[in-house]
Protein backbone atom coordinates (compact mmCIF):
# COMPACT_ATOMS: atom_id res chain seq x y z
CA UNK A 1 0.00 0.00 0.00
CA UNK A 2 2.80 2.70 0.70
CA UNK A 3 4.93 1.78 -1.78
CA UNK A 4 1.71 2.38 -4.34
CA UNK A 5 0.80 5.33 -3.01
CA UNK A 6 4.66 6.67 -3.40
CA UNK A 7 4.34 4.81 -7.33
CA UNK A 8 1.30 6.37 -7.68
CA UNK A 9 2.77 10.15 -6.30
CA UNK A 10 5.51 9.86 -8.51
CA UNK A 11 3.94 9.06 -11.38
CA UNK A 12 0.93 11.39 -10.90
CA UNK A 13 3.74 14.53 -10.29
CA UNK A 14 5.86 13.49 -13.22
CA UNK A 15 2.69 13.22 -15.97
CA UNK A 16 1.95 16.67 -14.67
CA UNK A 17 5.34 18.05 -15.44
CA UNK A 18 5.35 16.27 -19.04
CA UNK A 19 1.87 17.56 -19.62
CA UNK A 20 2.34 21.02 -18.37
CA UNK A 21 5.48 21.27 -20.96
CA UNK A 22 3.02 19.90 -23.77
CA UNK A 23 0.61 22.35 -23.06
CA UNK A 24 3.34 25.49 -22.97
CA UNK A 25 4.63 23.94 -26.40
CA UNK A 26 1.69 23.57 -28.51
CA UNK A 27 -0.44 26.30 -26.87
CA UNK A 28 2.27 29.39 -25.99
CA UNK A 29 4.77 28.99 -28.45
CA UNK A 30 2.81 31.04 -30.94
CA UNK A 31 2.35 33.68 -28.73
CA UNK A 32 1.52 34.80 -25.23
CA UNK A 33 -0.96 37.05 -25.28
CA UNK A 34 -4.12 36.69 -23.11
CA UNK A 35 -6.20 34.73 -25.69
CA UNK A 36 -3.29 32.33 -25.85
CA UNK A 37 -3.25 31.53 -22.15
CA UNK A 38 -6.67 31.57 -21.87
CA UNK A 39 -6.32 28.85 -24.88
CA UNK A 40 -3.59 26.94 -23.16
CA UNK A 41 -5.31 26.90 -20.30
CA UNK A 42 -8.19 25.49 -21.13
CA UNK A 43 -6.72 23.01 -23.05
CA UNK A 44 -6.66 19.49 -22.29
CA UNK A 45 -2.77 19.60 -21.65
CA UNK A 46 -3.30 21.92 -18.69
CA UNK A 47 -6.19 20.47 -17.61
CA UNK A 48 -4.52 17.26 -17.18
CA UNK A 49 -1.51 18.64 -15.66
CA UNK A 50 -3.57 20.63 -13.07
CA UNK A 51 -5.82 17.60 -12.32
CA UNK A 52 -2.55 15.06 -12.06
CA UNK A 53 -0.47 17.73 -9.76
CA UNK A 54 -4.07 18.01 -7.26
CA UNK A 55 -4.18 13.78 -7.24
CA UNK A 56 -0.43 13.50 -6.84
CA UNK A 57 -0.04 16.08 -3.89
CA UNK A 58 -2.71 14.29 -2.37
CA UNK A 59 -1.30 10.74 -3.28
CA UNK A 60 2.05 12.66 -1.50
CA UNK A 61 0.11 13.35 1.67
CA UNK A 62 -1.69 10.26 2.38
CA UNK A 63 2.42 8.69 1.79
CA UNK A 64 3.67 11.44 4.01
CA UNK A 65 0.99 9.87 7.15
CA UNK A 66 2.48 6.62 6.66
CA UNK A 67 6.35 7.25 6.13
CA UNK A 68 9.07 8.82 7.70
CA UNK A 69 9.70 12.38 5.25
CA UNK A 70 13.47 11.73 5.11
CA UNK A 71 12.84 8.23 3.13
CA UNK A 72 10.20 9.60 0.78
CA UNK A 73 11.14 12.59 0.23
CA UNK A 74 14.97 11.36 -1.56
CA UNK A 75 12.63 8.62 -3.05
CA UNK A 76 10.50 11.08 -4.69
CA UNK A 77 13.44 12.17 -7.27
CA UNK A 78 12.50 9.32 -8.98
CA UNK A 79 10.36 11.09 -10.95
CA UNK A 80 12.68 13.00 -12.45
CA UNK A 81 14.27 9.95 -14.42
CA UNK A 82 10.35 9.59 -15.37
CA UNK A 83 10.71 13.08 -16.58
CA UNK A 84 14.02 12.59 -18.55
CA UNK A 85 12.55 9.29 -20.27
CA UNK A 86 9.59 11.06 -21.14
CA UNK A 87 11.41 14.26 -22.44
CA UNK A 88 13.73 12.06 -24.87
CA UNK A 89 11.00 9.35 -25.97
CA UNK A 90 7.44 11.16 -25.73
CA UNK A 91 8.60 15.01 -26.34
CA UNK A 92 11.37 13.61 -28.45
CA UNK A 93 14.66 15.99 -26.80
CA UNK A 94 18.00 15.56 -26.79
CA UNK A 95 19.13 14.30 -23.96
CA UNK A 96 22.75 14.25 -22.95
CA UNK A 97 25.18 11.48 -21.51
CA UNK A 98 25.93 13.62 -18.48
CA UNK A 99 21.89 14.05 -17.66
CA UNK A 100 21.64 9.97 -18.16
CA UNK A 101 24.23 9.50 -15.96
CA UNK A 102 22.37 11.50 -13.24
CA UNK A 103 19.32 9.96 -14.25
CA UNK A 104 21.46 6.24 -12.63
CA UNK A 105 22.95 8.25 -9.97
CA UNK A 106 19.27 8.81 -8.69
CA UNK A 107 18.03 5.58 -9.34
CA UNK A 108 20.76 4.46 -7.02
CA UNK A 109 20.47 6.64 -4.11
CA UNK A 110 16.69 5.71 -4.53
CA UNK A 111 17.04 2.52 -4.34
CA UNK A 112 19.77 2.50 -1.51
CA UNK A 113 17.03 4.62 0.49
CA UNK A 114 14.06 2.53 0.00
CA UNK A 115 16.20 -0.27 1.21
CA UNK A 116 16.84 1.33 4.08
CA UNK B 1 22.36 42.86 -14.16
CA UNK B 2 22.46 45.35 -11.34
CA UNK B 3 23.54 44.47 -7.87
CA UNK B 4 19.88 45.27 -7.10
CA UNK B 5 18.73 42.86 -8.88
CA UNK B 6 20.67 40.27 -8.50
CA UNK B 7 20.36 40.38 -4.74
CA UNK B 8 16.68 40.05 -4.99
CA UNK B 9 17.42 37.12 -7.27
CA UNK B 10 19.56 35.61 -4.96
CA UNK B 11 16.87 36.14 -2.00
CA UNK B 12 14.35 34.64 -4.43
CA UNK B 13 16.59 31.66 -4.60
CA UNK B 14 17.42 30.83 -1.17
CA UNK B 15 13.80 31.36 -0.49
CA UNK B 16 12.91 28.87 -3.12
CA UNK B 17 14.84 26.58 -1.66
CA UNK B 18 14.44 26.95 1.82
CA UNK B 19 10.37 27.29 1.41
CA UNK B 20 9.92 23.74 -0.69
CA UNK B 21 11.98 22.24 2.19
CA UNK B 22 9.69 23.99 4.72
CA UNK B 23 6.23 22.62 2.17
CA UNK B 24 8.04 18.99 2.54
CA UNK B 25 8.29 19.15 6.80
CA UNK B 26 5.06 21.33 7.44
CA UNK B 27 3.12 18.32 5.19
CA UNK B 28 4.92 16.27 7.43
CA UNK B 29 4.15 17.68 10.55
CA UNK B 30 0.55 17.75 9.68
CA UNK B 31 0.12 14.57 9.25
CA UNK B 32 1.82 13.64 11.66
CA UNK B 33 -0.92 15.26 13.94
CA UNK B 34 -3.36 13.93 11.76
CA UNK B 35 -1.79 10.05 12.57
CA UNK B 36 -1.94 10.89 16.46
CA UNK B 37 -5.34 11.98 16.48
CA UNK B 38 -6.43 8.74 14.74
CA UNK B 39 -9.93 8.46 13.10
CA UNK B 40 -11.81 8.81 16.09
CA UNK B 41 -12.06 12.64 16.57
CA UNK B 42 -13.00 12.95 13.29
CA UNK B 43 -15.72 10.16 13.45
CA UNK B 44 -17.41 12.51 16.33
CA UNK B 45 -16.69 15.52 14.09
CA UNK B 46 -14.55 16.91 16.78
CA UNK B 47 -13.27 19.31 14.59
CA UNK B 48 -10.87 21.06 17.12
CA UNK B 49 -8.56 18.29 17.34
CA UNK B 50 -7.82 18.28 13.95
CA UNK B 51 -7.14 21.97 13.95
CA UNK B 52 -3.26 21.45 14.55
CA UNK B 53 -3.21 19.00 11.83
CA UNK B 54 -4.96 21.10 9.46
CA UNK B 55 -2.68 23.81 10.07
CA UNK B 56 0.89 22.31 9.45
CA UNK B 57 -0.55 20.92 5.91
CA UNK B 58 -1.60 24.32 4.98
CA UNK B 59 1.19 26.25 6.02
CA UNK B 60 2.96 23.30 4.46
CA UNK B 61 1.21 23.57 1.03
CA UNK B 62 1.23 27.10 0.78
CA UNK B 63 5.41 27.37 1.76
CA UNK B 64 5.13 24.71 -1.29
CA UNK B 65 3.16 27.37 -3.64
CA UNK B 66 5.36 30.32 -2.27
CA UNK B 67 8.47 28.08 -3.51
CA UNK B 68 7.57 27.47 -6.66
CA UNK B 69 6.38 31.00 -6.92
CA UNK B 70 9.51 32.48 -5.89
CA UNK B 71 11.29 29.44 -8.20
CA UNK B 72 9.51 31.84 -11.49
CA UNK B 73 11.57 34.94 -10.06
CA UNK B 74 14.32 33.01 -9.75
CA UNK B 75 13.93 31.47 -13.35
CA UNK B 76 13.39 34.94 -14.73
CA UNK B 77 16.86 35.78 -13.97
CA UNK B 78 18.77 33.21 -13.89
CA UNK B 79 19.68 30.09 -16.37
CA UNK B 80 17.89 26.99 -15.58
CA UNK B 81 21.67 25.29 -15.53
CA UNK B 82 22.82 27.77 -13.29
CA UNK B 83 19.77 28.33 -10.80
CA UNK B 84 18.37 24.10 -10.74
CA UNK B 85 21.36 22.42 -9.40
CA UNK B 86 20.82 24.35 -5.86
CA UNK B 87 17.58 22.84 -5.63
CA UNK B 88 19.15 19.68 -4.63
CA UNK B 89 20.04 21.71 -1.01
CA UNK B 90 16.36 21.40 -0.40
CA UNK B 91 17.24 17.25 -0.55
CA UNK B 92 19.40 18.03 2.09
CA UNK B 93 17.46 20.66 4.39
CA UNK B 94 14.59 18.04 4.65
CA UNK B 95 16.63 15.61 5.50
CA UNK B 96 18.89 17.20 8.50
CA UNK B 97 16.14 18.54 9.86
CA UNK B 98 13.79 15.91 9.40
CA UNK B 99 16.46 13.94 11.67
CA UNK B 100 17.37 16.07 13.69
CA UNK B 101 14.63 17.81 14.93
CA UNK B 102 13.13 15.51 17.83
CA UNK B 103 9.94 16.66 16.55
CA UNK B 104 9.70 14.72 13.53
CA UNK B 105 11.06 11.27 15.28
CA UNK B 106 12.90 10.38 12.43
CA UNK B 107 16.80 9.19 12.57
CA UNK B 108 19.52 9.47 9.96
CA UNK B 109 20.82 5.82 8.62
CA UNK B 110 24.34 5.22 6.79
CA UNK B 111 22.52 3.87 4.29
CA UNK B 112 19.69 6.22 3.78
CA UNK B 113 22.08 9.10 4.35
CA UNK B 114 24.67 7.78 1.46
CA UNK B 115 21.57 7.16 -0.69
CA UNK B 116 20.28 10.80 -0.39
CA UNK B 117 23.86 11.83 -1.23
CA UNK B 118 23.74 10.39 -4.38
CA UNK B 119 19.86 11.67 -5.11
CA UNK B 120 21.62 14.78 -4.77
CA UNK B 121 24.83 13.80 -6.76
CA UNK B 122 22.26 12.97 -9.29
CA UNK B 123 19.93 15.85 -9.46
CA UNK B 124 23.23 17.70 -9.76
CA UNK B 125 24.00 16.31 -12.90
CA UNK B 126 20.75 15.97 -14.55
CA UNK B 127 20.42 19.68 -14.29
CA UNK B 128 23.12 21.27 -15.30
CA UNK B 129 23.77 22.24 -19.03
CA UNK B 130 27.72 21.75 -20.09
CA UNK B 131 28.07 20.85 -22.90
CA UNK B 132 24.38 20.29 -24.14
CA UNK B 133 23.53 22.94 -26.06
CA UNK B 134 19.96 21.71 -26.38
CA UNK B 135 19.53 21.06 -22.66
CA UNK B 136 17.78 23.20 -19.90
CA UNK B 137 14.66 25.82 -20.77
CA UNK B 138 16.06 29.21 -21.22
CA UNK B 139 14.24 31.60 -19.30
CA UNK B 140 12.87 33.58 -22.48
Amino acid sequence: MDELLLIASIALLAAGQVLQKRGAVRHLAAGRGVRHWLRALSSPEIGGAIACLALGTTAWLAVLYRMDVSKAFPILSAGSILVLAASRFLLGEHVSARRWGGALLIAIGVALVAAS
Amino acid sequence: MSGGTRGVALAALAASIVLSAAGQLGMKLGMRELHAIGGAHVAAADWAAAVPAASWTGLGLASYVASLLAWLLVLARYPLSYAYPLLGLSYVLVYVCATRWPVFGESATPLRTFGTLLVVAGVVLVSTTRADRTGGASPH
